[in-house]
């Protein structure tokens, strides 16, 4: 229909470019039109005799439009208008056709028993008659790799991954010497990678076909949308976790054709069910995000498995499942606990920790005036000058928890040292309430209240030795701090029945980017009862209570309330806090190939990036395969060490990074695990709606179009305008459109019409 | 006086007894009551009034040479007031300076999570007691007892303590025993005699010739129940002030009692 008014097909205009061909000067033109628009204005609007008939103010506006658009066009048809476009000498060119072959292109298409062999009839019938007609064209199939077949016959989809990227570039590359015209791509536009963000053409790529003016061509197989299936878009799940801790990890997941049906989320370790959840399905297409927690388990490296339970009636089963490793860790994480005071709290807080191995609490507790009764210590001398006074002492453990110490208790020295601890040693600080604690220890005044999460309150008759009852808030429904049971509901339930505190302190409120998750009822005053935010690269807390004994006393017997709370609130204290070796890498999971980047991170016993440290990691892998490497020094960040390494094959990898320093004999800084794994062939089960988005920005972006396989008639001869190859310039002129020829005719005759309709002829 | 006065005057008695018992055990600190003598605080020292044999047979409580006594009462409220003049010399643990008589009738004794017993060859337990006793020491309670004297005594005791924690054995502690190094390192240790000793100049009553020191642990070997047997270490406090009292004997009790009560508030 374009091209029987405009007599080119659309790229003559999208891709050339305007010219005028007369010899009068351009700028003259728009001087004309608008001399000539004023011109008809002032006829129009001139006094006239009372017998002539008067047209109305819009009547005007109309006429005067029309006549102005007809001396228009006869302007420019005078200066003689045409497009000059790229286009491709018939019979010099090269027409690469490339046909993706991967497993996702064996799924069925419309009508057809596969998208492989709707694009290879689509290729036979309407494309390669007419292109080879005027063009040579070399054909390519695109899987994992791009490799050059003489023909579409005998191909198979068994490629088990599409990698759009590298296939263009490659062929760039390959085709650099050679006059290619344009390409083509058959598709179903699965570009891998499971994890969402990364569908998506790279815009190195895309630049480079934009430098070689390589439009790309895309035709589209398969439906855009799943008849009736659920699939795992994604997994957000942390590296891993100390032994038996509560993981929380986030499900993206997408369905089509079950709307406001139930599913079942699980997350396995091997063939053993760590947790599962009935979740209410949301709209088509839609992406859903679910927590599932669950407990770490035994330390170890494990391979996680978070699934979707298949519906009746599902076309694709395989995307219902996605696997991450995990690494659980039992290094015990030792908290340094001062109390000023004997109390219960104290001993019920060891108690609490006696059941999590992997916690330790070294505490010192002021029994008298001049004594320090220390637990917990790993030698005699540990602690025995008190509470440490140098960097390397204090930086040895993960947490602190302060009970009733007041602020002046501790040296400048050593207040400086605990804002580091946090600050800088990304370390975590929980302070009590107590009768000397909090603004009854004078912390309001003293230079460590920026370091607490609430604006204690003024004066120092805040701690009160009665009853307050205890109840969670929005925030603290879910968290994994405060979480007695899963359900928040029930959660929130839990917490309004356990026995009321032996005693609280007014905390004061919460500051800014604070977190309240326990609020506490004392008398008819609702107050802040924990209280948690970052800060720095740690994070503090408060807990305005010295009476949470009263749990464990006062509950049933084997009740887990009071000690499942201490160990999470606990392990949230220390389980982000980084030893001195952190090691790290961009992704853990590679799917479909083995390129990977190794980082770790090495500080001194200062805590200090340690500049000149030797580096090494001991991997791992598969059918016992053991690599060592050493890591180099990043030229950008001071006490950064990398290097890059390939995973030959699939299956799971453990690297164990050891720093030592440099002198003689070297010391040992501090060691990491971190865990990795990669999947071949796993990504073609995901993502297999055709991305007609991700084909269609393809040829937008490099000149290309993006076309239906239902509509490939003019594909021959529009893939012929480009500016690739051997190409040459031509000139179309468009006075001789049907379209123009239409308006001179339309426009005076409209123009009739309506005066006669109006009765102003 | 008659027969039947006698047993009016009697029951008079015995109930004066049990309401002032009564109105010593209710509300243990956490109720409203904001006057000094009930004053608000982390310790309490909890002395626990059982039910005895020795009730059973002859009543509430029973008559000696030193007027009206219980079982559970011996040395009350002296040993016990000034134990806490020590105690609030010798440490930072904030404690009520009266006494707590708590029962193991009602669950306000998981409030107090250390408690005192004395005479313990007396005590009896009704299963309801028993089990809220065991349950007290498994969630984390501490019992502390003292002043019971030979076999006969150790033999009354353990029936008492089969029936709290049938399956727990009781072993000898030593001197390296955490237990003795928590405020004071004691190393050297006696027997501690009642206040007989000053008049009869025995360290020993009954066949108790030997002190025994010695516990019950938990399944995590902490110390649950802290057994003084053949010693009288509240006669010890009691008398402390007395000249004719040893020193010595005195300052081993409240040295030991403090362990004890750090060992309690710590383990």
């Amino acid at each position: 229909m374009f091209q029987f008014f405009f007599k080119y097909p659309g790229p003559v205009f999208s891709r050339g470019r305007l010219v005028l061909l007369s010899a009068w000067p351009a700028w003259l033109l728009p001087v004309l039109i608008l001399a000539a628009a004023a011109f008809i204005a002032w006829l129009l609007r001139r006094p006239r005799g009372e017998a002539a008939p008067a047209l109305g103010n819009w009547r005007t506006l109309v006429v005067w439009a029309m006549q102005s658009a007809l001396v228009g066009i006869i302007l420019v048809l005078l200066w003689q208008p045409a497009m000059t476009v790229g286009e491709l000498n018939s019979q010099q060119n090269i027409i690469a056709v490339v046909l993706d072959d991967s497993r996702s292109m064996s799924l069925p298409d419309r009508g057809a028993a596969s998208r492989e062999s709707s694009a290879i009839a689509a290729l036979e019938k309407n494309i390669l008659p007419g292109l080879q007609q005027r063009f040579q064209t070399r054909m390519y199939t695109l899987g994992e790799a791009l490799t050059q077949v003489p023909s579409p016959h005998g191909i198979a989809p068994l490629e088990p991954a599409t990698h759009l990227d590298s296939g263009l570039k490659q062929l760039a590359d390959e085709t650099s010497e050679l006059p290619v015209g344009a390409v083509l791509l058959l598709t179903d536009g699965g570009q891998n990678g499971a994890e969402l963000g990364r569908s998506e053409i790279s815009p190195e790529v895309i630049q480079e076909l934009r430098n070689r003016r390589l439009p790309v061509h895309t035709v589209g197989f398969g439906n855009p949308e799943a008849g009736h299936d659920l699939e795992i878009e994604d997994v957000s799940l942390a590296s891993g976790a100390v032994a038996n801790a509560r993981v929380t990890a986030t499900i993206t997941l997408k369905q089509y054709g079950y709307l406001g049906q139930k599913a079942t989320l699980s997350v396995r370790d091997g063939e053993k069910t760590l947790a599962q959840r009935e979740v209410d399905l949301q709209p088509d297409g839609r992406l859903q995000t679910e927590p599932l927690s669950f407990s770490a388990g035994a330390a170890g490296a494990k391979r996680l498995t978070f699934g979707i339970a298949p519906l009746a009636g599902e076309e694709n089963q395989a995307n219902n499942a996605m696997t991450r490793p995990f690494l659980v860790s039992d290094a015990r994480r030792r908290i340094l606990y001062i109390e000023g005071e004997p109390r219960w709290e104290y001993k019920f807080i060891r108690r609490a920790e006696d059941g999590d191995p992997t916690v330790q609490i070294v505490s010192m507790l002021r029994t008298s005036e001049n004594k320090i009764y220390r637990q917990g210590i790993s030698s005699p001398d540990e602690l025995s000058q008190g509470f440490p006074s140098r960097a390397e002492d204090l930086f040895a453990y993960t947490g602190i928890i302060v009970g009733s110490v007041a602020a002046d208790y501790f040296t400048p020295v050593q207040q400086e040292l605990l804002r580091e601890f946090v600050d800088r040693r990304g370390g975590g600080i929980l302070f009590l309430g107590g009768s000397s604690a909090l603004s009854d220890g004078g912390w309001a005044a003293s230079s460590l209240g920026d370091l607490l999460p609430t604006f204690l309150p003024q004066g120092n008759h805040n701690f009160h030795r009665n009853a307050a009852t205890v109840e969670l808030t929005p925030a603290g429904l879910d968290s994994p701090i405060t979480r007695l049971l899963d359900d928040p509901e029930k959660n929130g339930e839990r917490w309004k029945k356990l026995a009321y505190l032996a005693d609280f302190e007014d905390p004061g409120t919460p500051k800014p980017g604070a977190t309240e998750l326990v609020d506490m009822h004392a008398g008819r005053r609702k107050l802040p009862l924990l209280v948690t935010q970052n800060y720095g690269h740690g994070r503090t807390a408060i807990l305005a209570t010295g009476g949470t004994w009263r749990w464990q006393m006062s509950e049933a017997l084997g009740d887990p309330s009071h000690d499942l709370f201490w160990q999470q609130l606990l392990r949230w204290l220390v389980g982000e806090t980084p030893g001195p070796v952190t090691a790290s890498m961009p992704a853990r999971l590679l799917q479909d190939e083995g390129r990977v980047r190794l980082i770790a991170q090495v500080r001194n016993r200062d805590f200090q990036p340690a500049a000149d440290a030797r580096v090494t990691a001991h991997i791992v892998g598969p059918a016992n395969s053991d690599s060592v490497i050493d890591l180099t020094p990043s030229p950008d960040t001071q006490g950064q060490y990398q290097a890059d390494w390939t995973a030959e094959k699939p299956g799971a990898y453990l690297a164990e990074v050891v720093a030592q320093s440099s002198g003689t004999p070297p010391q040992e800084l501090g060691r990491d695990v971190v865990t990795f794994q990669r999947e071949d062939g796993i990504a073609e089960n995901f993502h297999t709606a055709q991305n007609r988005q991700l084909l269609q920005h393809l040829s937008a972006a490099t000149g290309g179009r993006y076309w239906n396989p239902s509509d490939l008639k003019n594909l021959p001869r529009e893939i012929s305008y480009s500016d690739a190859g051997i190409s040459a310039r031509t000139t179309k002129e468009l006075w001789d459109m049907p379209i123009v020829f239409m308006l001179l005719l339309g426009l005076p005759l409209g123009e009739w019409l309506l005066r006669r309709k109006w009765g102003v002829l | 006086m008659r027969p039947r006065h006698l047993a009016l005057a009697i029951a008079a008695a015995a109930c004066s007894a049990g309401v002032c018992a009564l109105q010593r055990t209710a509300d243990f600190g956490f109720g409203n009551d904001d006057s000094p003598a009930n004053a608000k605080a982390e310790f309490y020292w909890s002395r626990l009034a059982y039910s005895s044999r020795m009730s059973a047979m002859q009543g509430f409580g029973s008559y000696s040479h030193r007027g009206w006594y219980n079982s559970w009462s011996r040395d009350y409220p002296k040993a016990d007031r000034q134990f806490l003049i020590a105690m609030h010399r010798l440490t930072r643990i904030e404690g009520r300076p009266t006494e707590q008589v708590v029962t193991l009738d009602s669950d306000e004794i998981f409030n107090y999570p250390w408690i005192y017993a004395v005479q313990v060859q007396n005590w009896s337990f009704t299963d309801a007691e028993a089990k809220r006793l065991r349950d007290y020491l498994l969630k984390g309670g501490f019992l502390m007892v003292d002043d019971f004297h030979g076999t006969e005594d150790w033999e009354n005791f353990m029936n008492g303590m089969r029936q709290v924690l049938p399956q727990s054995p009781v072993e000898d502690l030593h001197s390296g025993d955490e237990i003795f190094h928590t405020l004071y390192d004691i190393d050297d240790k006696m027997q501690i005699p009642g206040e007989q000793y000053v008049w009869t100049g025995r360290t020993y009553e009954k066949d108790g010739y030997q002190p025994k020191w010695r516990a019950i642990r938990d399944d995590k070997g902490r110390i649950v129940v802290a057994i003084c047997h053949n010693m009288h270490l509240g006669d010890a406090w009691e008398w402390a002030d007395d000249p004719n009292y040893p020193e010595t004997f005195a300052s081993m009790a409240f040295r030991v009692g403090l362990d004890y009560i750090i060992y309690g508030m710590t383990h």
